[in-house]
C-alpha cells in the first residue's frame, strides 16, 4: 500500500513551506529515515524524513515550490503500484471550489504554473520614469524599456533618456525581445546593430576571456533563500522606517568576570549551566527592562504596547543566517534558567529545527558581537521592536580608586533605540541603570 | 613609386573600390586587362538590359491591341539594337573613367600579374614592369564555366557556341537558338531572342529554371515563356555540339535539336588563374575562389579580394559592397559584409525579384516561418498595365522574432521594388514595424504591404 508524504505544519502561523531541495528522485529507493526533501519556513530549514520504506513513486511538486502545509509532497510505495488514487490535495480537507473537478483532475495539470520571466532592462509594468524623462520621451519618440536607469531607486530620469535619444538602441527591431541591456554582443548589423543572429553569441569581455579560460569562475549567483530574503526585507525595513540613535557606554565587568569564574569553578557540584557573560546580560537587562517599559515594547500604527513581562529576543549566528529565537518571560527566570534556555535555542537555531514559533514574540533583543572583538557597534531593531542592545568585548581600561591608577576590565554596551518613540534621555537612564546592574551584579541577584 | 594599394580587376568591385580607397586619400593603382566596367557593364548587366528595353518596346507593339492602340506594322533592327546598346556602354564606361581620374586613381589597361611579398610590400607585374604597393585588392572577376564537351571548345572556336559576351554582339537573330543553363543569364537572352522572333530551346540540367529562386514563381515563369513559344528541356544534360545541333540526354533518352547558335550559359567560376596568388600564398577553395572573412581579407595579411573571385554572390550589387567594406576595413573602420538581405533579379518579361529566404531555404535552415502568397492583382498599378498578367508575391515571416526574413516576386517593376524589401530585411524590422510604412499609391510595391496584412 502507498503512503503519501505531506508537508508538515511547522507551528500554527505556518501555512505554507518552500520546497528547497529533493534529495531523492521519483524513482529512487527509500529507506526508513532518509531525507526526502529539504523545506523552509520564513525563519528556518527542515529536513523531512521518511518513515515508511519503498520506491518514490511520484514527486508533486519541484524545487523552488511554494507548498501550502499539509498537501502531499510525494507518494512511496511498491514499484508498479497503481497511485492514480492519490491527488496532490488528498490530504487536505477539501475546499469547495477544487472538489467538483477533484476527480478529473490530474496530478500533472494541478500543478501550479511556474512562470518564466524574460530578461529585459525594464518592462512596461514597473518602469519607474520621471514626469520630465516621460515627456522626453515622449517627444524623442525613444523607447524608454531601454533607458539605462541612474536616477534614485532605479528611476529612469531626464539625462538617461538624453542618452538612449543620442545613442540610439544599438539594435535591430526584430532583435529587441531577447536584447539584454549591458550584455555584450558581437555586433554585425547594419550600422553596428545587434542582430537575431547576434544574440546567440554573446561574448565575454576580453579582460575575462584569460581567466576563464584557466576555470576561473567570475562569480557565482545564488538565489537568496527564504530566510534571507525574510531578513532582507526586515533589516531595510527597520533602517527606513525608524529614525534609529544608538548610544554607547561601558561599566566595569570585573564583578560578573569574577562572579561567571565563580559559578564555572562550582558548576559541576551545584548542577548549574555553563553560565556565559551573554547570560548575564541577557538577565540583568530583562530585571531592568521592567522598569523602563518604552524600551519593553512594540510600535507600529501609531499605537504602543508595552509589555508587563519582557520576551527577550536572542540574536544566534547560524550557517542559514542570523536568527533570533526568543526567551518567553524573560524576567521571570533565574540566572540559571535562562542560561539553559538560550543554549537550548541556539542549537535548534543552528541545526534548524526549531520551531517557527519560537523565532517570534519578542519584545526586546539583545546580540552579541563582543566575542569576535567588537568594541562598538550599531544594532538593527527587530521590527515593531523598540530597542535592541549590542554586547560588545571587554577592554582594558584604567580608572582612579583611592588617588590610585587600577586596570579594569570594561564592557561596551550599545543600545539602539527608535527615536521616533524612545527620547535619548530615558533610554540613557535604562543603559545608566543596567550598567550599574552589572556592575554590582551580586546586589541585583540578592533583590 | 609605392602605392598604398593596388587593385586587379576593373569591374564593379576594382573599379567601385578605387574611387572609395582615392576618395579617403589612399594612392591607388588600377590594372584591368580588358575593359573597364568589367563583365557587369560591358558584356552582362548592362547590355543585356539595353537589349531587353528594346525587345520590350517591340513587345508593345505586338502587343498593344488589348490596351486600344492599334500598331499596324513594327519590325526589329538588331543592328539598330546593337549599336545603341555599345553607345549605352560606352557612355558608362566614359562614366566610370572619368570617375577614376577625378579621383586621381592611376589605372594601367594590362594584364596583371602578382609576384612576390617584398620588404617593400607587394610586387605586381604588367608587362615586364614592376609595380608595389602596400595592399593588394583582388577582384579579378569570373568567366563562364565551359565543360569538356564534346564540340564544345571547336564550336566556341567556330562562333557556333556563343557565350555572355558574343550574344550581346549577334548583329543577326538567329533562326534557332539553344541556350544551354536556364538560370539569369540563359533566361534573360531566351526572353530576348524569343520577343525578337527566334526560336528558342532552353535545355537546363535542373528540373527548375532560375536557379534558387521560388519553385512557384519559377514555374509560373517558365509557363509565361512556353505560352511565348520559348522550348524548355528541363532535367536535360547535354552530352555534345555538333556543327549546327546540340544532343543533349533526358531520362535515358537522347535527342538532338538543330541550332544556328547555341548559348553557352550553365555558370561562372572565378578567374583566379594565372594572377600570381601562389605566389604570395593567397588561400582559394576548390573551386578556385579565395577565401575570404566577413571583413573581405583574405588568410595573407593586408591582402583582400572582393567580387565574383570569392564564388559568394557573383553579383555585381555585391561586388559594390563587397569593394567598400574592403576598404572601410583597410583604412581603420570596421565594417561586416552581410549576405542575408542581397536582392536578386531576372529581367525576363514579367520581372523576377527576390531577397532573403525562399520557402526552401528556409525550411532547410530550420526556420521557424510562416510564408502568405498575393496574387499581384491586389495592387492596382498591376491591374492596370498588365491585361491578364498572373504574377504573385510571397512573403516570409519568422515567427520567433515576427520579422520579414523573405520576399518573392513575379511581375513587372519587381527589379525596382525588391530594395525596399531588402532594407526591410536588413534592418531586421518586424512586421509591425513594417505596417507603419506609408507606400506610395498606386504601385506595384503595395503588394508588400497587402502581403503582410494577411499575417
Amino acid at each position: 500500500m502507498a503512503t503519501a508524504v505531506i508537508m508538515p505544519r511547522q507551528g500554527n502561523t505556518v501555512e505554507s513551506c518552500v520546497v528547497s531541495k529533493w534529495h531523492k528522485k521519483k524513482g529512487d529507493k527509500v529507506n526508513v529515515g532518509d531525507i526526502l526533501f529539504t523545506y523552509e519556513t520564513d525563519k528556518a530549514t527542515f529536513d523531512e524524513e521518511s518513515k515508511v520504506e519503498g520506491v518514490l513513486l511520484e514527486t508533486y511538486f519541484e524545487e523552488g515550490d511554494d507548498v501550502p502545509c499539509l498537501l502531499n509532497m510525494c507518494v512511496i510505495g511498491e514499484e508498479g503500484e497503481d497511485i492514480s488514487g492519490f491527488t496532490l490535495d488528498g490530504a487536505q480537507e477539501s475546499k469547495p471550489e477544487s472538489q467538483e473537478n477533484k476527480d478529473t483532475k490530474t496530478v500533472e495539470d494541478s500543478k501550479p504554473e511556474r512562470k518564466k520571466e524574460p530578461i529585459k532592462a525594464n518592462d512596461s509594468e514597473s518602469l519607474k520614469i520621471s514626469p520630465r524623462a516621460k515627456s522626453l520621451a515622449d517627444k524623442t519618440g525613444v523607447d524608454v524599456l531601454y533607458a539605462e536607469p541612474t536616477g534614485p531607486n532605479n528611476r529612469v530620469i531626464e539625462r538617461d533618456v538624453q542618452k538612449l535619444a543620442k545613442d540610439g538602441t544599438k539594435v535591430t527591431s526584430a532583435a529587441k525581445s531577447g536584447y539584454v541591456e549591458g550584455a555584450s554582443y558581437n555586433a554585425t548589423g547594419i550600422g553596428g546593430r545587434v542582430t537575431v543572429d547576434d544574440l546567440s553569441k554573446q561574448v565575454q569581455p576580453e579582460h575575462m576571456l584569460a581567466k576563464t579560460e584557466e576555470g576561473f569562475v567570475e562569480y557565482t549567483e545564488e538565489k537568496l533563500t527564504n530566510i534571507r530574503k525574510v531578513i532582507a526585507r526586515t533589516m531595510h525595513s527597520s533602517i527606513s522606517e525608524m529614525a534609529q540613535l544608538t548610544m554607547n557606554s561601558t561599566f566595569d565587568a570585573t564583578g560578573i568576570l569574577n562572579y561567571r569564574a565563580m559559578v564555572k569553578a562550582n558548576a559541576e557540584r551545584l548542577g548549574l549551566a555553563n553560565i556565559t557573560i551573554n547570560d548575564i546580560v541577557v538577565y540583568a537587562a530583562a530585571k531592568t527592562l521592567l522598569s523602563h517599559k518604552d524600551l519593553n515594547a512594540h510600535f507600529a500604527n501609531d499605537v504602543m504596547k508595552r509589555f508587563n513581562t519582557v520576551h527577550m529576543g536572542v540574536a544566534i549566528d547560524t550557517p542559514r543566517g542570523l536568527m533570533v529565537p526568543t526567551v518567553f518571560n524573560a524576567d521571570m527566570k533565574s540566572l540559571n534558567d535562562i542560561s539553559l534556555q538560550v543554549k537550548e535555542l541556539a542549537a535548534k537555531s543552528k541545526s534548524g529545527s526549531i520551531s517557527p514559533d519560537l523565532l517570534s514574540g519578542g519584545t526586546f533583543t539583545i546580540t552579541n558581537l563582543g566575542n569576535l572583538g567588537v568594541e562598538s557597534f550599531t544594532p538593527v531593531i527587530n521590527p515593531p521592536q523598540t530597542a535592541i542592545l549590542g554586547v560588545c568585548g571587554l577592554t582594558t581600561r584604567v580608572k582612579e580608586v583611592n588617588g590610585q591608577l587600577k586596570a579594569y576590565q570594561a564592557m561596551g554596551l550599545s543600545l539602539t533605540i527608535d527615536h521616533r518613540v524612545v527620547d535619548g534621555a530615558p533610554a540613557a537612564r535604562f543603559l545608566q541603570e543596567l550598567c550599574s546592574n552589572l556592575e554590582n551584579f551580586e546586589m541585583m541577584l540578592a533583590k | 613609386m609605392k602605392y598604398d594599394l593596388i587593385v586587379i580587376g576593373g569591374g564593379p568591385a576594382g573599379y567601385l573600390a578605387s574611387e572609395r580607397a582615392a576618395a579617403k586619400g589612399l594612392n591607388v593603382l588600377l590594372f584591368e586587362k580588358r575593359n573597364l566596367g568589367g563583365v557587369c557593364l560591358n558584356e552582362g548587366c548592362v547590355p543585356s538590359k539595353a537589349l531587353l528595353y528594346s525587345a520590350k518596346i517591340y513587345d508593345y507593339t505586338k502587343h498593344s491591341e488589348q490596351y486600344g492602340i492599334k500598331v499596324t506594322e513594327s519590325s526589329i533592327d538588331q543592328q539598330v539594337v546593337i549599336k545603341r546598346k555599345n553607345k549605352v556602354v560606352k557612355t558608362l564606361v566614359t562614366g566610370v573613367k572619368a570617375a577614376l581620374k577625378h579621383h586621381n586613381v592611376t589605372v594601367v589597361e594590362k594584364t596583371a600579374k602578382i609576384e612576390k611579398k617584398s620588404s617593400e610590400g607587394y610586387v605586381v607585374s604588367a608587362d615586364n614592369e614592376k609595380y608595389l604597393a602596400n595592399r593588394l585588392l583582388i577582384c579579378a572577376g569570373s568567366v563562364p564555366i565551359m565543360p569538356p564537351i564534346p564540340g564544345l571548345h571547336e564550336g566556341y572556336e567556330k562562333g557556333f557556341v556563343l557565350t555572355n559576351r558574343e550574344v550581346l554582339d549577334l548583329t543577326e537573330i538567329p533562326e534557332n537558338l539553344v541556350i544551354v543553363g536556364g538560370g539569369v543569364i540563359g533566361l534573360e537572352m531566351a526572353s530576348y531572342y524569343n520577343s525578337v522572333g527566334s526560336t528558342v530551346t532552353v535545355v537546363e540540367m535542373l528540373d527548375k529554371i532560375g536557379g534558387p529562386i521560388d519553385d512557384e514563381i519559377s514555374e509560373l515563369l517558365r509557363k509565361e515563356y512556353e505560352k511565348k513559344g520559348v522550348i524548355f528541356n528541363l532535367g536535360s544534360k547535354v552530352t555534345s555540339f555538333t556543327e549546327n545541333s546540340v544532343i543533349f540526354e533526358k531520362d535515358g533518352k537522347s535527342y538532338e535539336i538543330l541550332a544556328d547558335k547555341t548559348l553557352v550559359s550553365i555558370g561562372r567560376r572565378p578567374a583566379t588563374k594565372d594572377l600570381g596568388l601562389e605566389n604570395i600564398g593567397v588561400e582559394t577553395d576548390k573551386r578556385g575562389a579565395i577565401i575570404t572573412d566577413s571583413f573581405g581579407r583574405t588568410n595573407v595579411a593586408e591582402v583582400y579580394a572582393a567580387g565574383d573571385i570569392n564564388g559568394i554572390s557573383m553579383l555585381a550589387h555585391t561586388a559594390y559592397r563587397e569593394a567598400e567594406v574592403c576598404v572601410n576595413n583597410m583604412t581603420g573602420k570596421k565594417d561586416i559584409m552581410r549576405y542575408n538581405a542581397i536582392p536578386s533579379v531576372i529581367y525576363t518579361n514579367p520581372e523576377v525579384a527576390s531577397v532573403g529566404e525562399t520557402e526552401a531555404t528556409a525550411k532547410q535552415k530550420n526556420m521557424n516561418f510562416e510564408s502568405v502568397k498575393l496574387s499581384m492583382k491586389f495592387s492596382g498599378r498591376y491591374v492596370a498595365e498588365n491585361e491578364g498578367g498572373n504574377g504573385i508575391c510571397k512573403v516570409l515571416r519568422e515567427k520567433d522574432t515576427n520579422r520579414l526574413i523573405g520576399v518573392s516576386l513575379i511581375g513587372n517593376y519587381a527589379s525596382e521594388l525588391i530594395y525596399g524589401a531588402a532594407m526591410m530585411i536588413e534592418t531586421q524590422m518586424t512586421v509591425e514595424d513594417i505596417k507603419e510604412l506609408v507606400f506610395p499609391h498606386p504601385t506595384v510595391c503595395e503588394i508588400i504591404r497587402e502581403a503582410l496584412f494577411a499575417f
